[in-house]
This record gives structure tokens, sequence and C-alpha cells, in this order.
């Protein structure tokens, strides 16, 4: 559970909504963010109650990356295949985005298993267009071969104006992050976490996973990167992927996870701190408890013999005292 | 300038019921889920022994009971599924009480529902009038710590119900909020943007004992309802069924004469044998939200009825703003949604005041005429997320990013910088 979704909640349950409610011509015009600054826009006018504009603007790419008309390499092709006559690439784009995609609702499916599927893609969309110049090398991979006019150090964008790398070979990927942080306390909790994370990849029951190193100093495989992309305070993280790690289902996953691993990092910092916050409270809660068992009880007090040295009385309890005494 | 102010604001406004959640400049919230938690805790009643091996183990066991919760939805049903999770309401009768459940709570809905970054965006949340300080510094503190926000904003709840208001008609920062959410019922004069606090008044009576009263007559008439599930179905039966009459004698005798007209049906499913069973509603569709006008049918504690309320609180503001107030009531919160709320309302507040003018001139032995009291009781659309959309109007003006608490500055001071409440201090 603590794995990222691929596809957009709110997106899906927008599109679930209005594919149930499609004589019902409501307007409507969304605007909404999403890690690592994807942004979204959907509009639907009532005119064309079925016709959807879902329009998407992706990180701003360092300029290693390779981008196309905006869109990473090998983008447009895994749109027309993942949604076929469903949605048509508007040219230009809405302005201020990257990808504008006319969505026509009559043209689904009518088998509702069908149906949710293609929705739930749709809803991926950030996926299909982010992970798609991965998916391409990956897909090499598994016919164990290179593709002859790619360069040895492929750059893909992540967050904004934050690449990662890739060493495309034959018979392996190797996948470089450079992991960075704002906060001082996130880079302490991404650095230890990351140790742990090697660590445990160590540990039997995980051989097959893709092997994993963190390292402070840039790997020899980013020796050709450009300097500003070694800049990375929380150290670098290194996985080999092999072809058996993308066989036939396990490809969109594989490229999911490693397209938002800065994501999943972050993500985990966020719940450890708030899980230490928790731990924190409930230990002064029961130092509270404590204390306050420790505090002696006014009542009692009067009778001990120390109390009495020390206590200032007042009028009325050395009175009641001298009637006990009389 | 900073990056963060460029995008959107996060806008969560979490009600004792439904959380609203969702980013500041759309007329809708993103998500409406009930603010409840799922916790396993089954990890953490594990027996304690103190041999080593078993350390690590409880670690592990800990851990998981530490990631595996749900919330909303999600959580209701696995509470109805399973018996390993526990539900946890974290806000109760407006107030925080669990803050650990809270900030699960929160750290769910800004990763999994809202899926965004929270170092990336400004935060709004809300309160109620009546928070204490120190809540207020809670929230500050998981906020800038465990979320890093660049920004976070306290609002007071019924002044965006107010400013909700504000965009659709004309600038009208004075009036009465009449709040009745799930869990508190709140009547909070606002002149021109500030709380008049001293006269903010409460009523003990709120949209959870609709719920619980529709519970006990439907279980009072014994009707066939499984009884793990009755509480589940009076929510249900009051959010779609319940309305406000005009007079309660002439609203019996309608349903005595046409029962077929007004009895409604309600068919289940009883979630321990898969049975399918059915129920009559009858009187508890306008006996509910009658609570409100007639408290002495509900409970023996309590029995000003609410528009008495409203009006003792109007009474108890300074006199020249009176007038003005009983121009502008707003309703707000998902428990002023019953059908023809505002109506009733409006007609039982109307006769009050009447009352009183009329009282006012005998005295006066009808020498001074007073000029008649327009009293207008507002409704609208929205009514159940006005906050929420009052929220986002307020957070998507370019002063709003000036007006939050800064990371820096929560750095700089610590959580104290949240006591003040802006509200109370200038710019609304």
């Amino acid at each position: 559970m603590i794995l990222l979704q691929s596809n957009s909640r709110f997106l899906l349950q927008t599109l679930m909504n209005r594919v149930q409610n499609l004589e019902k011509g409501v307007e409507l015009d969304y605007n909404w963010f999403e890690f690592d600054d994807v942004r979204y826009h959907i509009q639907v006018t009532m005119k064309n109650p079925h016709i959807l504009l879902l329009s998407v603007s992706l990180p701003i790419p360092p300029p290693e990356t390779i981008f196309l008309g905006g869109l990473p390499f090998g983008a447009i092709e895994a749109i027309k295949a993942a949604y076929g006559t469903l949605v048509q690439i508007l040219d230009p784009p809405r302005d201020g985005f990257n990808l504008t995609l006319k969505i026509n609702l009559s043209k689904l499916p009518t088998n509702q298993d069908q149906r949710y599927a293609l929705l739930l893609k749709v809803a991926s969309v950030r996926e299909v267009v982010l992970g798609a110049p991965l998916r391409v090398i990956l897909k090499n991979l598994a016919k164990r071969t290179v593709a002859p006019d790619l360069s040895p150090l492929v750059a893909l964008v992540h967050r904004p104006n934050e690449s990662f790398f890739l060493v495309p070979q034959a018979d392996k990927v190797t996948v470089v992050y450079p992991m960075r942080f704002n906060d001082s306390i996130d880079i302490v909790l991404a650095t230890s976490f990351l140790q742990e994370f090697v660590e445990a990849r160590r540990t039997g029951g995980l051989y097959n996973a893709p092997s994993c190193t963190w390292s402070l100093s840039p790997p020899e495989e980013l020796k050709e990167a450009p300097a500003h992309a070694l800049s990375a305070n929380a150290g670098f993280v290194t996985f080999v992927i092999l072809p058996r790690h993308i066989e036939g289902q396990k490809l969109d996953r594989t490229a999911w996870n490693l397209s938002t691993f800065h994501a999943y990092v972050s993500y985990h910092v966020k719940c450890s701190e708030g899980f230490m916050h928790t731990r924190m409270r409930r230990r002064v809660e029961s130092l509270i408890q404590a204390l306050d068992r420790a505090k002696p009880d006014f009542e009692d007090s009067k009778i001990t013999s120390q109390a009495r040295s020390f206590k200032r009385m007042s009028l009325k309890d050395s009175k009641s005292r001298n009637n006990s005494i009389s | 300038m900073d990056p963060a102010a460029s995008r959107p604001a996060v806008v969560i406004d979490n009600g004792t019921g439904y959380t609203k959640m969702g980013f500041a400049g759309n007329v809708e919230p993103c998500f409406i889920a009930p603010t409840v938690v799922a916790i396993n805790e089954s990890f953490l009643n594990q027996s304690r022994s103190s041999s080593k091996a078993n350390w690590l183990a409880q670690h592990n066991a800990g851990v998981m009971a530490d990631l595996d919760f749900f919330i909303g939805d999600e959580a209701l049903s696995k509470s109805r599924s399973s018996n390993t999770y526990n539900l946890s309401y974290p806000i109760q009768h407006g107030q925080v009480e669990n803050w650990d459940a809270m900030e699960r709570f929160w750290q769910q809905c800004i990763f999994n529902y809202l899926r965004c970054d929270p170092e990336d965006h400004y935060f709004l949340l809300t309160e109620s009038p009546l928070t204490a300080p120190e809540s207020r510094e809670y929230t500050g503190e998981i906020m800038f710590e465990t979320f890093n926000v660049p920004g976070l904003y306290i609002a007071v709840n019924s002044v965006l119900a107010l400013a909700a208001g504000y965009t659709t008609s004309k600038c009208e920062m004075t009036g009465v909020v009449v709040d009745v959410g799930d869990g508190a019922t709140h009547v909070v004069p606002v002149a021109d943007g500030y709380v008049i606090g001293s006269s903010i008044k409460s009523v003990p009576i709120a949209g959870k004992d609709v719920t619980l009263f529709v519970q006990q007559l439907m279980r009072e008439r014994r009707e066939n309802v499984p009884p793990e599930d009755s509480f589940e179905v009076a929510r249900k039966v009051k959010e779609m069924y319940c309305y406000t009459c005009s007079d309660i004698v002439k609203e019996f005798n309608k349903h005595d004469k046409e029962p077929a007209k007004y009895i409604k049906q309600w068919r289940g499913i009883k979630p321990k044998t898969g049975a399918p069973y059915s129920c009559d509603i009858g009187y508890e569709r306008f006996l509910g939200p009658e609570i409100f006008f007639n408290p002495e049918i509900y409970s023996s504690d309590f029995s000003t009825p609410l528009p008495v309320v409203i009006d003792k609180c109007i009474q108890s503001t300074p006199i020249d703003t009176r007038r003005a107030l009983y121009k502008n009531i707003v309703l707000s919160g998902g428990s002023t949604m019953f059908k023809d709320f505002h109506r009733r309302l409006q007609r039982d507040l109307k006769k009050i005041v009447d009352a009183r003018v009329l009282a006012s001139e005998a005295r006066l032995g009808g020498e001074i005429k007073a000029q008649p009291v327009e009293v207008n009781v507002l409704s609208n659309p929205i009514q159940r997320f006005a906050v929420w959309f009052g929220g986002s109007v307020l957070a998507s003006t370019p002063e709003f990013f000036g007006a939050c608490h800064t990371k820096a500055e929560y750095e700089e001071y610590g959580a104290s910088i949240c006591r003040t409440n802006p509200v109370f201090k200038g710019m609304y």
C-alpha cells in the first residue's frame, strides 16, 4: 500500500463519473497537480458532453534530456499504442501544457471490464507519457539488443530540472538516480533509508530483485554526465535491471517503479517522520503519566512528616491541626 | 519568488463527518471522504517477551502496524469485512482528539488521494471558531515538521463559509454563519470579516444527533435492521430521505392519510449472513431534522430551538450591526441540506423578531413606528462544501500567500506562530 499507484485517483474518479452520467451534460473545468510537478487540466463543454479534453504538463526537462516537441521520445507512439482510436492528440497542445488529448467517450467499448481497463489506462496517462522512453529501452533489453542510435548514457527527466540516467547494454540496463532533498532532516533520513534499502536487498528471499547499490560519490557510469547533474546531496542509487525483471507483465510495473523512485523515497521519508512523531508523542505521554504518578497527592501530603516541615501553613490549616492535637 | 507560490494551494477542510480536499481555484473539492481511519492494532497486542530474537519480529510488526491503515470509504469497508481493523474518528465535535490518527489521515489525504508533494504547495486548513490555540500549534507542528509544507494558513471555517457567498453576489463580509456540521453546531456572527468572538453560540445538537435520533426511532418501532448496521442505515436514511416540515401535526396527518406516498422502503443486505432485508421509513423522515426546532423531543438537557439561539446571538452583538446580521444569515455544513431547512429557519426567526418589534411598539404606545427588520436566511447549492469553496476562493487570491505562516518563520520562532489567529488580528 505504500507504493504509489500509477493511475491518478482523481482522474479515474472523474472519468468513471462522466461515463456513468454521459447524458447529463454537466460542464467541467478542473485543474490539479501531482507529485514531481505534473499538472493536469480536464475540460468538458456543454456543447459536446462526450468529448473530454485532457491536458498534461510535465516537469521542466533539464538540458541533457531528449525532448521531441515537448514530449519525451517514444511518447507519441506509446499514446497511440495504449489508447488506439479513443484519443486524438491535439496539436498544438493547450497553452502552458505539453500534451492535450481529445478523448471521445462515445468510442469506449461496451464491455464493462474492457471499459474499466481502458479508463484505468487513461488515468495512468502520466505513466504512458513519462515512462515511454524507459519502456523503449527496457523492451530492447528484453530482445537483448541496444538501439543503435542511442547514446551510451541516456538521461530521463523525473523531477523539474532533474534527471536520472540509464546505461543501456545488451544484457542489462544500469539505472542511476542522483538523490536530492531540500530539507536537512530529509537528507539524513533519506541517506539512512537508502542504506537500509541496499542492506535489505542482501537478505535472503530477495535474490531475484534487481541488485542495488548506494554511494555518496557518483558511480563509474556517470563519467560523461554533465557536472550539474552530479550534485546530489543524498548520494547515488544504482539499480541493475536484467531481462528477467521485465518479462511479460512485469515490464509496466518495473517501468513505473523506476520512473517514480524518487517520489517513492520521499514518500517514505515523510512517513517515517510522521511515525517518529507518533512515537515521540507516545513517549511524552507516558513520561507525563509517570510524572503525574510521582506528584505527591495533596491530601496525603498533610499527613507525612516531610510535607509538614516544608509546607507553609495557612491559618485554617494550623487551626485544624490544633484541633486534632487537642 | 517562491516556486510553491506559483502553484495552487491545497485546501483541506477536516470536518467531524466528512473531509473535503482539493486544490484552490476550483469550484469543487477533488474528494469528499468520511473522516475516519481504520487502524490494524492486532500487531500491538502481541505478547511481549523480552528475548532478543523476538525483538526483531516485534519491531517488524510495529512497522507493519504503522503502515497498515486505511482512511475514508476504504476504512469503512475494511472494518466491515474483517475484524482486524479498528475504526478511529480523529475529530470529535469539531475538535481534533486523536493526533496520531489525524496525522495518518493527512498523510493519506496528501499522498494517496491528492497525490501531491506537500513541499510543493501552500496549505489552507480549517478549524472551528472555538479551537484552542494549543491545537492550532499542534496542527502547525505536524504540517511543518512532518510534511515540510512551505506555508500554512489556518482559517476559521465560518468565515470561509461567508467568503463562499462573496463571489456569487456582492462583497458582503457581515453576516451570521449557522454552521451545522456532523459533530458541532455553531452560530457565529461576523462583522466586516471579523468574528465577534464574545457572541458565538454553540448548540450541542448536530448532524450526528439527527442520525442517533433516527436510529432510536427505528429501533423503538422494531424495524428489521441488523443492530451492527443500524447506525449506518440511519445515516443513509438521514442523508437520502429526511426533510424539514412546516408543522408537525399536519405532517403526521399527511403521513397517516397517504402512507403509500410518504413511507419509503429501505433495502439492505445483512453484513454477517448476507441475507437481504427491508424496512419502512416513516415519521423519522421529518422528525429527524425537527430536533433543531424542538430539541425537547430528543434530549432533556437542551431545549432551546435553533432559531431562538440565533436570535439570542444577534441580540448580544453590538447594536449597530444587528440589522445587517439579520439580513444575511448564511447556512453551511452538511446538516443544513435538509429540504426547506432554510425556509423553516427564516419563518421561525421572523416570528420571533416580529413579536419583539410589536411588543416594543405596544410599550411605546404607538408613538414611534419601527422600521421593519429584514430577516434573510440564505441557502445555496454548494452548502455542503461551502467552507471548502470559501477556502478555495480565499487561497486563490494573491494576498493569500503573504498571509500564510511560512516554513522560515516556523523555524525562526517555533510553533507559537500558529497561536495567533489572523482572523482576529486582521485580513479575513
